[in-house]
């Protein structure tokens, strides 16, 4: 007798079950939703118990749909929603969905890292063609700062002409002033440049330049904003403490050329380059999405499907097994017991037993 | 000093939240469990069960060792990391005044690593999350410590402890080991005068708790120190001296020669005779060390019976550390399969 004001009545009952009809009877159960079972190996550790590596296997499972859900959501495909009212799937089945995802991680992660590796090139090849940019300024700045301050020397002639300002024919001794042309984020600048100030005693020059744009990150394939530095130095200790420097901080360095003409001539070859790698990078995040969208259409369902295959065998994990049959005990509500020895007889042979509580 | 009816005001959700997540540490029937695991994988499945849930559920590939090494430490030191971000003073510097511990020991992984010829790109990640500070990748530049302090300590907090380790000297390995020794003699010095002037409940319980490690150091030093070269004066010049031992323990202990005279003189202290009766070398005696540990444990157990203090967070950052140790020890036997000396963890609760 139940009414608003009481709880339902319940009974205890014990089910057996024969070993090959245990899962599809458990099944069933689970979709009706109306037994609660008792945990009848309650002393048994996790991973002693008996169904143990098909949890496992469901558990790696769910792992790779979880890692295909999160590449969609980086891509910001939408997904379609989940099938709920399909049961589990049945052992046999399970292999053939096992190996179709296991099928779609592999290529999931095989087109990835050849995306990673373009995209490193494609963001590398973005960089020097910044630095580039940046240092022709640089250059005709100081250029510029010179003719005026030293008129005996060479005048202007052309644009390809023009003096450089390491003077390279005079200035091949060993104390030359080198450069180091690199890129870097721009939260660190300021502790780098005390670094440099403090470790060189204040002997380099450091210029810098802001990017306009984010660009970005190699590493963490975010958008960060970024400076371009140049550090002038004289002697080749100097170099090497400014590059152990660059290290430290992250800061990565790209070979610059010192005249006008070579910097015009990379910068032409990194433009080109960049247009054929943005066309191959283009096609592989084409296939990626495509596989993307292949597998989004299932993907809810395959969750909904792996979910009710693991609760299944988590309840199977608390009967207690003989040697042919199993024994489960649960409580179900007097008023329903009809409907769930309905479902049950819709299985093969199964007893049924009572006792009351 | 503040009245302990004023302690909530700032400091209340935090001493909460750090006592839910001391009673989520693994108790000893979890640690029963773990021991009769036969692979990784049973490891993880247990583990899923208590507080650390799911934490290894996306590892791809085989699980190793140090996948759940790293994992356990990720997962403490975002909650110190919560702890952190959400204190203020006095707390916070407090938090802080913790990490500066872990900073030393990055600086002398660091510098070791370069002795060694490893590039910084692959010492960087090994580091302790907890004591990273901006120009950390810049050490390999320093050949000697004063450029070392110049260019790179003097902007973090631990310049004040640099003082005695300044000389001209190269860093090589018996120097560096002498260069973390003072450093670390500094700071717990440091940390003891700054818990001292908090007063109360923190002052009773993080003073009792870093003379105890200022004497283990001190014992630990002379012990390690007796089959190397290291003059007495040196060895003198490393025990702090904010702990039981000093001045008299100190000073018998700079003359010491051989282990029994350091058994000697630790019978005269009530606190420490007992940590050095039963110690063996054989393989079913435990070593001085996990002695020490067992102590700590106890010792960090009582300071969750204070309120209104901060000994609780140093207390459960310490648990933590040695819980991890504990499951790391446990999973290296499983892995090896190598069962002989599983059970010597230390046991918690």
């Amino acid at each position: 007798m139940s009414s608003l004001f009481r709880g339902e009545e319940m009974q205890l009952c014990q089910i057996y079950f024969k070993s090959e009809v245990a899962y599809s009877c458990v099944s069933q159960l689970g979709e009706l939703g109306l037994v609660q079972f008792k945990d009848l190996n309650a002393n048994v550790n996790a991973f002693q118990r008996r169904f143990v590596n098909e949890v496992r296997r469901c558990e790696e499972t769910e792992r790779k749909l979880r890692y295909v859900e999160k590449e969609s959501a980086k891509e910001g495909i939408e997904m379609d929603e989940a099938d709920e009212t399909c049961d589990a799937p049945k052992p046999k089945d399970m292999i053939t969905l096992e190996a179709k995802i296991d099928q779609l991680e592999h290529d999931l992660v095989e087109v990835n890292t050849n995306k990673d590796a373009l995209r490193k090139n494609y963001l590398e090849l973005i960089e020097l063609k910044h630095i580039l940019v940046k240092a022709t300024q640089f250059f005709e700045e100081a250029d510029n700062f010179s003719i005026y301050n030293r008129p005996d020397r060479y005048g202007y002639e052309s644009d390809d002409e023009h003096v450089t300002l390491l003077m390279s024919e005079r200035n091949r001794s060993p104390f030359a002033i080198g450069f180091l042309a690199g890129i870097m984020n721009r939260d660190k600048v300021s502790a780098f440049e005390l670094m440099l100030w403090r470790f060189c005693r204040g002997n380099v020059f450091l210029k810098t330049a802001d990017l306009t744009e984010l660009v970005e990150d190699v590493s963490t394939s975010t958008f960060q904003a970024k400076t371009v530095f140049i550090i002038f130095f004289q002697g080749e200790q100097l170099k090497n403490k400014c590059k152990k420097i660059c290290d430290g901080f992250k800061a990565t360095i790209y070979p610059c050329p010192e005249t006008l003409k070579e910097r015009r001539e990379m910068l032409n070859g990194v433009s080109m380059r960049l247009d054929e790698l943005k066309t191959v990078l283009d096609q592989s995040l084409n296939l990626r999405k495509s596989i993307l969208v292949n597998a989004a259409q299932n993907l809810r369902t395959w969750f909904a499907q792996v979910h009710k295959m693991k609760a299944i065998y988590h309840t199977m994990n608390m009967f207690s097994h003989d040697q042919k049959s199993i024994i489960a005990e649960c409580w179900a509500p007097k008023s329903e017991i009809a409907r769930i020895r309905e479902t049950l007889d819709l299985e093969t042979v199964i007893i049924f037993f009572f006792y009351l509580h | 000093m503040f009245l302990d009816v004023l302690f909530n005001i700032d400091n209340g959700y935090l001493e909460g939240l750090v006592r839910g997540f001391k009673s989520g540490i693994l108790k000893n029937q979890d640690y029963i469990n773990l021991v009769q695991c036969e692979t990784l994988e049973d490891l993880k499945l247990h583990l899923q069960t208590t507080d650390y849930g799911n934490f290894l559920a996306n590892e791809p590939g085989p699980l190793t060792v140090s996948v759940i090494d790293e994992k356990i430490r990720e997962k403490y030191v975002l909650e110190f990391q919560h702890l952190r971000n959400h204190a203020v003073k006095p707390l916070s510097k407090f938090l802080d005044y913790i990490t500066y511990s872990y900073m030393i020991d990055n600086i002398v992984l660091l510098i070791t690593g370069h002795l060694h010829q490893r590039s910084i790109q692959e010492l960087l990640p090994k580091c302790h999350p907890l004591g990273m500070f901006e120009q950390m990748g810049a050490i390999n530049v320093a050949d000697t410590s004063a450029s070392l302090y110049n260019a790179i300590i003097i902007d973090t907090p631990l310049a004040p402890y640099f003082i005695d380790c300044i000389s001209e000297h190269d860093l090589d390995e018996l120097n560096i080991e002498i260069m973390r020794n003072t450093l670390y003699k500094a700071y717990i010095e440091d940390f003891y005068n700054f818990c001292k002037q908090l007063g109360g409940p923190t002052e009773e319980v993080m003073c009792d708790l870093l003379a105890f490690e200022a004497d283990r150091r001190a014992f630990m030093i002379t012990i390690n120190s007796l089959g190397v070269d290291l003059p007495k004066d040196e060895r003198s010049k490393l025990y702090p001296r904010c702990g039981k031992l000093y001045p008299d323990g100190l000073n018998q202990l700079a003359k010491v020669e051989e282990y029994d005279q350091v058994k000697m003189i630790a019978e005269s202290y009530a606190d420490y005779r007992p940590l050095f009766e039963n110690v063996g070398t054989n393989p079913a005696d435990k070593t001085i060390e996990d002695k020490f540990f067992e102590q700590e444990v106890k010792m960090n157990l009582n300071a969750f019976m204070r309120q209104f203090g901060f000994g609780v967070f140093y207390s459960f950052l310490k648990l933590k550390e040695q819980e991890n140790r504990n499951i790391i020890w446990i999973a290296e036997c499983v892995a090896q399969k190598h069962r002989t000396r599983i059970d010597n963890y230390i046991p918690i609760m």
